[in-house]
């Protein structure tokens, strides 16, 4: 038996990170269970707001003239489409290690980084899905993108690495706690850091506490930066806003995921 | 292959300090009560879980300082059959290809040669979800076979299946090991399991080892196999007197003659012949050897529970 020089051990390495990330995909595709709420709920949310606060739409300064409220909440769907789904990756990564799946894959020569590589490339590809799939299904409905191809492009980056980074905190969590529950019940606190952001409601509007830790959350930098695309018009400034809280996310994520697969891996050999 | 392997959990010696050795290319029958320490000690040797203390090599590599050496070398079928049942078994193969750096044409081939090989073919575009344990059980053997593997780890490979699926799975793994000469290394709690396919067995119990060796020499350190035979009323004496250069006898019933052999269950063809030669007739014959339950029993002082109902 040989042992696989160091080049070949990189191609390997990204052979086996593309096909668990198939393997995620395929698991979600399969499971609608996982994908239907992450479709549903965030057009759901989107059309009770825009019909409950269509009106705020009207108050001058909200939104600029000739744009709509539904225009207003596409970050806020794609964001909860995307937060559906990141988090989902994190949990079938418990489920793995409920199941025993992990386990055939810590016994085999699979590269660790893959693992987690993998797991998350499904993640990531599902953000970029549904920052696609809202973006069309709303358009009918008027919430089309000022910003046109690039401010478009801004939301699915976005997307993506919020994906990402979300992702990652789940798979720690899961690595952590082997346990879905565990990562699910971590649901509800990103949900209320969305809830006390802008993307439901206009920071303008708002007011006390509430209005300052709304400006004091991330999330509303990045919400606004997307928001500037979509009503507005491209921006590389804003743009780059909401680049940098989703890196910031992924940072702090992926370092929590390393650490965690590393302390669970350690009783390993 | 061990050598003081310990494995500790707080303040729990999981594992108290286990040796084995285990030849290339013989079934391995590692047999014990649930949890006695099986898993865990199985564990250890697939790089799974690190020694407390002690060491392990497996085909030749240490299990922790040369682990990705160990994992490309042992193949790993799991307990409950870890198999993620929204994949088809194709899926699951070819994905398992990958994961060993096995290319992509050659990866597609051995699966199907696998899938024939366990008889899976009509089902390897069905999701795993609606695989019976048998069904689940040869996938399982399948993967854990990708990359033809020098050393197989079985944990408990047929617990909860019917006996036909049982037998099946027995037949693949002695044919694995005779055709392709992979050393096999069998945990489970049916000793008829262990009887049947092991070369040696060694029983753990308490997280130590207990017994260890062929299971013949085992039952034969415990007690002489008992020939009973029933013959004539009136005849039992002559009987015995005709057998006193075969075996002891043993207390029995009138028409039953009991003897326990000498020679084992060997003994048996020269009773015949001293019988026949003496012109006795025989009405109905038993051969009674002690059981790895026997064994175990005389090892530990208790019966290994589940030993009944693996009886088939």
């Amino acid at each position: 038996m040989t042992v696989a020089s160091a080049p070949t051990r990189r191609t390997h390495t990204v052979r086996q990170a593309a096909a668990l990330g198939r393997r995620a995909v395929v698991r979600f595709a399969r499971q609608p269970s996982s994908w239907l709420p992450a479709t549903v709920f965030p057009l759901l949310l989107v059309a009770v707001n825009a019909s409950a606060m269509g009106g705020v739409a009207d108050i001058p300064g909200v939104v600029p003239p000739g744009t709509t409220f539904l225009m207003f909440l596409l970050p806020a769907a794609i964001i909860q489409g995307v937060m559906f789904g990141g988090i989902n990756g994190g949990s079938e990564l418990a489920t793995d290690i409920q199941g025993g799946f992990f386990d055939r894959l810590v016994a085999s020569p699979v590269s660790r980084p893959a693992i987690l590589v993998g797991r998350l490339s499904g993640a990531v590809a599902f953000g970029v899905v549904q920052a696609v799939f809202f973006q069309v299904v709303l358009w009918p409905f008027g919430a089309d993108v000022v910003g046109g191809p690039a401010g478009r492009l801004v939301l699915v980056i976005v997307a993506a690495l919020l994906s990402l980074g979300l992702g990652s905190i789940a798979a720690g969590l899961a690595a952590r706690t082997g346990q879905p529950e565990a990562v699910q019940g971590f649901f509800p606190l990103i949900f209320i850091l969305l809830f006390l952001s802008s993307a439901f409601f206009p920071v303008e509007l708002m007011s006390g506490w509430y209005r300052t830790l709304a400006e004091l959350n991330p999330l509303t930098w990045m919400v606004d930066g997307m928001r500037v695309q979509v009503l507005e018009g491209f921006s590389l400034s804003a743009a780059a806003t909401s680049i940098g809280v989703c890196l910031g996310i992924c940072a702090v994520g992926m370092l929590f995921a390393t650490q965690q697969l590393r302390r669970r891996l350690a009783v390993a050999s | 292959m061990a050598r003081r392997l310990v494995r500790a959990f707080g303040d729990v010696r999981a594992v108290d300090g286990v040796d084995l050795e285990v030849a290339e290319g013989e079934i391995f029958g590692f047999l014990g009560p649930n949890g006695a320490g099986k898993s865990t000690t199985v564990r250890m040797l697939t790089t799974l879980l690190r020694p407390t203390d002690g060491s392990a090599h497996v085909a030749g590599f240490d299990v922790v300082r040369q682990a990705p050496q160990v994992r490309a070398a042992i193949g790993v079928a799991l307990q409950d059959a870890a198999i993620d049942p929204l994949m088809t078994g194709r899926e699951l193969l070819h994905l398992q290809a990958t994961l060993y750096g096995i290319g992509r044409a050659e990866g597609r081939e051995r699966s199907e040669r696998l899938l024939d090989r366990v008889g899976l073919t009509e089902a390897g575009d069905r999701l795993v979800g609606g695989y019976s344990g048998g069904m689940r059980r040869r996938l399982d053997l399948a993967l854990a076979l990708m990359h033809e593997p020098a050393v197989l780890f079985l944990d408990e490979p047929t617990t909860g299946l019917d006996p036909m699926s049982r037998v099946n799975l027995w037949d693949e793994v002695r044919r694995l090991n005779t055709e392709q000469g992979t050393t096999v290394f069998l945990t489970t709690q049916y000793l008829e399991e262990a009887d049947e396919l092991a070369h040696r067995v060694a029983i753990i119990d308490r997280g130590r080892i207990v017994r260890e060796g062929a299971p013949a020499t085992l039952k034969s350190q415990v007690g002489l196999p008992t020939l009973l035979l029933d013959v004539e009323v009136g005849e039992e004496e002559r009987t015995r007197e005709a057998l006193a250069g075969v075996g002891e006898a043993r207390p029995s019933r009138a028409g039953r003659v009991a003897v326990g052999l000498y020679e084992g269950a060997a003994g048996a063809a020269e009773a015949v012949r001293v019988l026949d030669t003496a012109g006795i007739r025989i009405h109905h014959m038993e051969l009674n050897t002690p059981s790895l339950d026997d064994v175990f029993a005389e090892a530990t002082g208790r019966r290994l529970e589940g030993a009944e109902e693996a009886a088939p």
